[in-house]
C-alpha cells in the first residue's frame, strides 16, 4: 500500500474523516471503490488484531472446501487480509453446487483429513453431526482463549444461529439448551416473493397477501403478459424443492412435516386435511401458472427465468431476486420484493437456508482452523462482503444495522431491506431435525412431481407418501 | 493372418520342441510353467484391488448401515434384501430398469439391423456412411445427454420447436413423466444404435454368398430370402450384440443422471441412479449396496450368456476364414 | 447382385438420408449453437442465419466466464487436460499389462487360464458403482484419493478387459508355426514375442487401444465418484459447467464441442481399426 493511501485509511480509522471522504480521497488516488473496501478492511483487520494474538498459529496451513457461490467470491477477495493478519496459509478447493455435497460426503465418510473446514448447510449437519464428522463449535465459541473478544457471537441473528444448533435427538428442537452448534452461520436466505414490477403493473394487480391471492396473481399475470409464466418455484426431484417457498408456505399455514410424540417417536404429518388442501392449491398453481419444465427446475432455473423476463414472480430465496436484479440480467433493476405470509395473517415465517462453515472432526489442527472460522464468520469480513461484494444476506444484526450496507442495498435493491426486516424475526428452519431428512424430503419432492403430472391425485399421493415415510422411520428405528 | 490356427495352447509339435528347448538350450531361463502366470500376473494384480471393494460391498449389503445413524450400525444379514420385497420403490426400480433395457435393445436392434441391411453392399458411399454413423457412438453418453438437454429446452430448443411445428404444443420431453422415458431412450438410441449397426454389418458382410446365389437361382423372393436365409445365419450376431447392449443398458447411469437424475417422480429411477442417490444423498449405505448386488446378480447371468455366445461366434468366424 | 428397381433405389436413398440426418443433426446443431451468441440462440423460431462468432470458445480458452450471478474462473481447459492424462495413462497401463497377459492366454493353456480370463472380462460387466462406492474409503486409506494414479488404476476396469480380450483373439490367429520357426532359429521367448507376435497382432492392438482410449475418455461415473475438482475430466466438468455458466448456452455448446471433438477426430482418422475393435474381434469381415 502506498504512503498516501495508508495515511488516508489511518485517518479514517482514527475517526478524522468519514467513509465518503475516504472513498473520495482514495478515488482521487486512482483506487476503485472495491479496492478501497479491501484496503479499509485491511486497516480494520489490523485494529482487530490489537486485542488478540492472531499470530499464534503463524506458519500453519489449512485447507477448506468451498461451493461455487458469491459468498466464496467474497471470501477469496478478502482472504489475503486473513493470511497477513495470522501468518497462516489457506488452500482451498471449489466445486460447483451440482456435485458439491457429494464431494463433502465422500471426503467426510472416508474420514479424510484433507479438508479442515468446509461450507455446509444446516440440513447437512443433521447427517454429518450424528455421524461424528463435525465438531460442536460451542467448545471454541465459548472459549475466550481461542476466540477473539470482538467476535460477538450473539450478534448473529437468533433464528439463524439457533437453526444451526441441534441436540442430535431425532425430533429435538433446534437451538435447545443442550444443543450442539454443528455449524457457524455465514450467509442465509429467506424465502419470500421477488417479482417483475412492470409485469404486475401491466396486469393491474397488487402484491399478493396470501396463498389464494398468489395463485390468482400468478394466473392473471401469465394471461396478461405475452410469452411468460406466472410463478417460478423449484421442482427438481430433490430435497431442495421442498425447503424454499413450499415449506415456508406450508409451515406458515400451521402445518408440520413430522409429529414428535412425547416419547420421541416420529411419524408423518403431511397427510392431514389442511395439508392436503395446501398441496392441492400448490399443485394447481404450478399446473396453471408454473414453468413448462418445472420438474427440472433447480434454484438456478427459477432465478434465471426471472432475470431473463420469462417469469413474473418467484417464491424462493430472496437472494435469488437480489442477484437477478443486478449484473447482465435482462430485468436488472426492474425487480421488486415483498415479504409473504401464505396464511395472510401476521408476519411471514419463512423457512431458511443457511450457508454455514463447519470444522471437520478429522482436521489435524482444529484450533488453527478455528482462527480461520472466527475470522470468516466475524463482523469484519461480514461487513466487507456486505458492503463491497454480494455477501448477502448477512447473518449478523450489526451488518443489517450498518448504514453503509443499508444505503447500498436501498439504492440498488429498493424494498429489499424492508422485506428482510419484516420477515427476519420469524425466519428459522421449519423442518423437524432428524437423520432421514434427505430421504424424506426427496421422496416428498418426487410425490409432488407425480401430483403435478396428474399421475396420482393429491389425497392419495399424500397418503402414500405418509405411509412410506412411516415405514422408513420405523425401519430406521425412529418411528 | 489367414490359415487355421490352434485356438488354445500350442501346437503339439511346438510344445514338444519347446520342451526340448527348455531342457536343453533354454535351461536356466524362465520356466515354461511359470511364464504364463508371470505374464498375466500384473493384469491380475491390478484387478485384485478391485475384488476387495466388491467383497466390501457384499458385506455392507448385509448391514443396517446409515452414515447418519452410526450407533445403529450392525449386521442385519438379509434384511435389506427382504425389505425390498415389500417396497414399492424397489419394484419400481426393477421395472424401470428392465423396461428401459428391453426397449432400448429392441429398438436399437431393429434400427441397427435396418441400417446394416441398407449398407450391406460394399460401395464407397455405403462405407462412408457407416463411418460417419459411428460419430454418435464416439460421443460420451453424458455429453450426448447434455446435447439433447440443450435441444429440448422449452425456450429455444430446436427439438421443442419441431414438436411445436408437428402440432405438439406442449411437449415437455424430460420434464414430464409421460415423455421422460421416451426422451432418455431417444438419447440412448442415438448413441448406441451405431454399435448394433457396425456389428451386424460386419456379420452380414461375412456371410457366405453361396446360399444367396442358390436362392436367387431358385427364384426365392427377396423378402423370403431375408427370413429364411439372412436372419437365421445372422442370428448369432444378433444375439451377441443384443446381449452386449442389454448388459450395458440395464446399468444405464450417465444419460439418466445427466438428464433428470431419475425424475420426474420415480419415472427413471434405475438401479445405479437409485444406488448413487441412496449412497450420497440419503447416506443409506446398506440399501445402496444391496441394490447394487441385485443388479450385479442380473448382469452376472447375462454376461455368462454373452461370453458363451461370443466365444461360439468367434470360433465360427475363424472356421469360415 | 440382384437387380434393383428405380423405386427401390429411391426408397433406399431416402431412408439413408433420413438416417444420416437423425444421427448427424445433433452434432451439427450443437456446433452451430457454439458459434452463436445467447441472443441469436434464444431467437424464436430458431434460425440458421446468424453471423458466427468465436466468442464462446474465447471465453473458454480465456478461462473466465461472465454469467448473470457472478463472473468466475472456469477450469474447462484443465478438464480437457485431465481427460488427456487419464485416457492416455489408462490405455498405456492397460497395454503394458494387458498385451502380455493376452499373449499368455492365447499361447499357453495353463491351469485356470480360462477362469482367470473370464474373471478379467467379467469386470467389464460388473456394475461400476458396486466397486466405486466402497473404493471411496479405501482410496483415502491408501492415500491415493485425488491422484491420477488412483483414477488410472480404476480406469483399468474398462480398459484392461477390452485390451485383453480383443488382443488375445489376434494372438490366437497368429499361426503358432511362425513363432515356432523363429524360436528354432535360436531366438528367445522375448525376442519371439517382440519380433513376431507383436508386429503381427498390431492391428488388433491398435484397435483395442483406440477403443479403450475412447471408452476411457467417455467415462463419466468413475470420475464423478472419485475425482476431485482439479482431476475432473471433461465429462464431469461439462455437467458442472451447466450450472456454473447458467444462461450462457452458447458456451455450454462450445464446451460440449470441445469435449467430443477429440474422440470424433480420432474415430474418423482411424476408422478401420475402430470397426475392427467394435466388432469385438468376433467377426473378421
Amino acid at each position: 500500500m502506498h504512503e498516501k493511501e495508508r495515511d488516508l485509511v489511518s485517518a479514517f480509522m482514527r475517526g478524522e474523516m468519514d467513509r465518503r471522504e475516504l472513498i473520495r480521497g482514495l478515488g482521487a488516488l486512482g483506487v476503485t471503490a472495491g479496492t478501497a473496501g479491501t484496503l479499509l478492511n485491511m486497516a480494520a483487520t489490523k485494529a482487530m488484531a490489537a486485542d488478540f494474538d492472531w499470530m499464534k498459529h503463524s506458519g500453519k496451513s489449512i485447507k477448506i472446501l468451498l461451493n461455487k457461490h458469491p459468498y466464496t467470491d467474497a471470501l477469496l477477495a478478502n482472504l489475503d487480509n486473513f493470511k497477513s493478519m495470522t501468518g497462516m496459509e489457506v488452500a482451498y478447493d471449489i466445486f460447483p453446487e451440482d456435485v458439491y455435497f457429494d464431494k463433502v460426503t465422500a471426503a467426510l465418510s472416508s474420514r479424510s483429513s484433507e479438508y479442515d473446514a468446509f461450507m455446509v448447510g444446516a440440513y447437512m449437519t443433521w447427517t454429518y453431526g450424528p455421524a461424528g464428522w463435525i465438531v460442536d463449535h460451542n467448545e471454541w465459541i465459548m472459549d475466550s482463549d481461542k476466540t477473539n473478544p470482538a467476535y460477538n457471537w450473539t450478534d448473529m441473528i437468533e433464528g439463524v444461529r439457533k437453526s444451526c444448533a441441534w441436540n442430535g435427538r431425532p425430533g429435538g428442537a433446534l437451538g435447545s439448551d443442550d444443543a450442539m452448534q454443528w455449524c457457524v452461520p455465514w450467509g442465509y436466505e429467506q424465502n419470500n416473493l421477488s417479482y417483475n414490477a412492470a409485469m404486475l403493473e401491466n396486469s393491474g394487480i397488487g402484491i399478493p397477501n396470501n396463498l389464494d391471492e398468489l395463485m390468482e396473481a400468478a394466473a392473471k399475470v401469465q394471461a396478461d403478459n405475452e410469452g411468460i409464466y406466472g410463478i417460478g418455484v423449484r421442482g427438481s426431484r430433490s430435497w431442495a424443492t421442498i425447503h424454499p417457498g413450499f415449506l415456508s408456505a406450508y409451515s406458515n399455514l400451521g402445518e408440520v412435516d413430522l409429529n414428535v410424540s412425547a416419547d420421541g417417536k416420529l411419524s408423518a404429518a403431511m397427510n392431514t386435511d389442511a395439508s392436503k388442501e395446501f398441496h392441492a392449491k400448490w399443485v394447481k398453481m404450478i399446473q396453471d401458472s408454473g414453468a413448462a419444465d418445472w420438474s427440472s427446475h433447480t434454484w438456478y432455473q427459477v432465478g434465471t427465468d426471472l432475470g431473463a423476463g420469462k417469469s413474473a414472480i418467484i417464491y424462493d430465496a430472496d437472494i435469488l431476486g437480489y442477484f437477478m436484479n443486478g449484473g447482465e440480467n435482462a430485468m436488472a433493476g426492474q425487480l421488486a420484493y415483498a415479504p409473504f405470509a401464505a396464511s395472510g395473517n401476521g408476519a411471514p415465517t419463512p423457512n431458511i437456508w443457511i450457508w454455514s462453515l463447519s470444522m471437520s472432526k478429522f482436521s489435524r489442527d482444529l484450533d488453527a482452523t478455528w482462527y480461520f472460522m472466527q475470522w470468516a464468520t466475524g463482523t469484519e469480513h461480514a461487513l466487507f462482503g456486505a458492503r463491497n461484494m454480494d455477501f448477502v444476506n448477512p447473518v449478523r444484526q450489526s451488518v443489517w444495522d450498518d448504514p453503509m450496507f443499508r444505503d447500498r442495498i436501498a439504492q440498488s435493491y429498493p424494498g429489499y431491506v424492508e422485506m428482510h426486516d419484516v420477515s427476519a424475526p420469524g425466519a428459522a428452519i421449519k423442518f423437524t431435525a432428524q437423520p432421514l431428512f434427505f430421504d424424506l424430503t426427496t421422496e416428498w419432492a418426487a410425490s409432488l412431481q407425480k401430483m403435478v403430472a396428474n399421475e396420482v391425485p393429491v389425497d392419495e399421493g399424500l397418503d402414500q407418501l405418509a405411509e412410506s415415510v412411516n415405514r422408513q422411520l420405523n425401519e430406521a428405528g425412529l418411528g | 493372418m489367414t490359415g487355421r490356427s490352434h485356438r488354445f495352447g500350442l501346437s503339439p509339435r511346438f510344445e514338444k520342441i519347446s520342451e526340448v528347448q527348455h531342457k536343453g538350450i533354454r535351461a536356466g531361463r524362465i520356466s515354461r510353467e511359470v511364464l504364463p502366470y508371470l505374464l498375466s500376473l500384473p493384469a491380475l494384480l491390478v484387478c485384485i484391488g478391485i475384488l476387495i471393494p466388491f467383497g466390501t460391498a457384499i458385506w455392507y449389503s448385509l448391514q443396517r448401515y446409515r452414515l447418519s445413524q452410526p450407533w445403529n450400525r450392525g449386521m442385519n444379514w438379509g434384511e435389506n434384501y427382504l425389505n425390498f420385497l415389500s417396497e414399492p420403490d424397489f419394484w419400481n426400480t426393477l421395472q424401470v430398469s428392465l423396461v428401459y433395457a428391453g426397449l432400448t435393445v429392441v429398438l436399437e436392434l431393429l434400427l441397427g439391423l435396418g441400417i446394416a441391411l441398407l449398407l450391406r453392399r460394399r460401395t464407397r458411399l455405403n462405407n462412408f456412411i457407416s463411418v460417419i454413423l459411428l460419430m454418435p457412438l464416439m460421443t460420451a453418453p453424458v455429453l450426448a445427454a447434455l446435447m439433447f438437454k440443450l435441444m429440448t429446452n422449452p425456450n429455444f430448443g430446436i427439438l421443442s420447436y419441431f414438436m411445436q411445428l408437428a402440432g405438439f404444443e406442449d411437449f415437455r420431453w424430460g420434464s414430464d413423466p409421460s415423455t421422460a422415458l421416451f426422451t432418455v431412450i431417444l438419447v440412448d438410441i442415438w448413441v448406441y444404435t451405431p454399435f448394433m449397426m457396425i456389428l451386424l454389418l460386419a456379420g452380414l458382410r461375412s456371410l457366405p454368398p453361396q446360399p444367396f446365389e442358390a436362392a436367387a437361382l431358385d427364384g426365392v423372393p427377396r423378402w423370403q430370402q431375408f427370413w429364411r436365409i439372412t436372419l437365421p445365419m445372422l442370428m448369432p450376431y444378433v444375439l451377441t450384440a443384443s446381449l452386449f447392449r442389454l448388459l450395458d443398458s440395464i446399468q444405464q447411469f450417465d444419460i439418466i443422471y445427466a438428464l433428470t437424475q431419475g425424475g420426474p417422480g420415480d419415472t427413471l429411477m434405475v438401479f445405479q441412479v437409485e444406488a448413487y442417490l441412496n449412497f450420497f444423498q440419503s447416506t443409506n449405505i446398506g440399501r445402496s449396496a444391496a441394490l447394487l448386488i441385485i443388479l450385479w446378480a442380473i448382469t452376472f447371468v447375462l454376461s455368462n450368456m454373452f461370453v458363451k455366445n461370443w466365444l461360439r461366434l468367434r470360433e465360427r468366424a475363424r472356421g469360415e476364414i | 447382385m440382384q437387380h434393383q428397381s428405380v423405386l427401390e433405389n429411391w426408397l433406399r436413398g431416402i431412408a439413408l438420408a433420413l438416417i444420416v440426418l437423425f444421427f448427424m443433426f445433433p452434432i451439427f446443431w450443437i456446433l452451430l449453437m457454439s458459434l452463436q451468441t445467447n441472443e441469436t440462440i434464444l431467437r424464436s423460431p430458431p434460425s440458421m442465419v446468424f453471423s458466427p462468432t468465436l466468442s464462446n470458445y474465447q471465453a473458454i480458452f480465456a478461462g473466465r466466464l461472465d454469467s448473470n450471478a457472478a463472473s468466475l474462473d472456469i477450469r474447462f481447459l484443465g478438464n480437457l487436460w485431465n481427460s488427456i492424462i487419464l485416457s492416455v495413462g489408462s490405455v498405456g497401463v492397460a497395454l503394458l499389462f494387458g498385451v502380455p497377459a493376452a499373449y499368455a492366454f492365447a499361447r499357453y493353456k495353463f491351469r485356470g487360464s480360462e477362469d482367470i480370463a473370464f474373471t478379467l472380462l467379467s469386470f467389464r460387466f460388473a456394475p461400476p458403482l458396486l466397486v466405486l462406492l466402497p473404493l471411496t474409503s479405501y482410496f483415502q486409506t491408501l492415500g491415493i484419493a485425488d491422484t491420477y494414479f488412483g483414477l488410472i488404476w480404476v480406469y483399468q476396469l474398462i480398459c484392461l478387459p477390452l485390451i485383453l480380450w480383443i488382443v488375445r483373439g489376434y494372438f490366437e490367429d497368429i499361426p503358432a508355426d511362425v513363432e515356432h520357426a523363429y524360436r528354432i532359429a535360436g531366438h528367445g521367448w522375448f525376442a519371439t514375442f517382440r519380433n513376431i507376435a507383436l508386429p503381427l497382432a498390431r492391428p488388433g492392438i491398435a484397435a483395442a487401444g483406440l477403443l479403450a482410449f475412447i471408452f476411457a475418455w467417455n467415462n463419466f461415473i468413475f470420475a464423478l465418484v472419485l475425482a476431485s475438482a482439479d482431476k475432473q475430466p471433461v465429462t464431469v466438468g461439462a455437467l458442472a459447467f451447466v450450472t456454473a455458466s447458467g444462461i450462457q448456452y452458447g458456451q455450454i455448446a462450445a464446451a460440449v464441442v470441445l469435449s467430443i471433438a477429440p474422440t470424433l477426430a480420432l474415430a474418423l482418422y482411424a476408422q478401420r481399426y475402430l470397426v475392427e475393435g467394435l466388432s469385438l474381434g468376433a467377426v473378421k469381415g
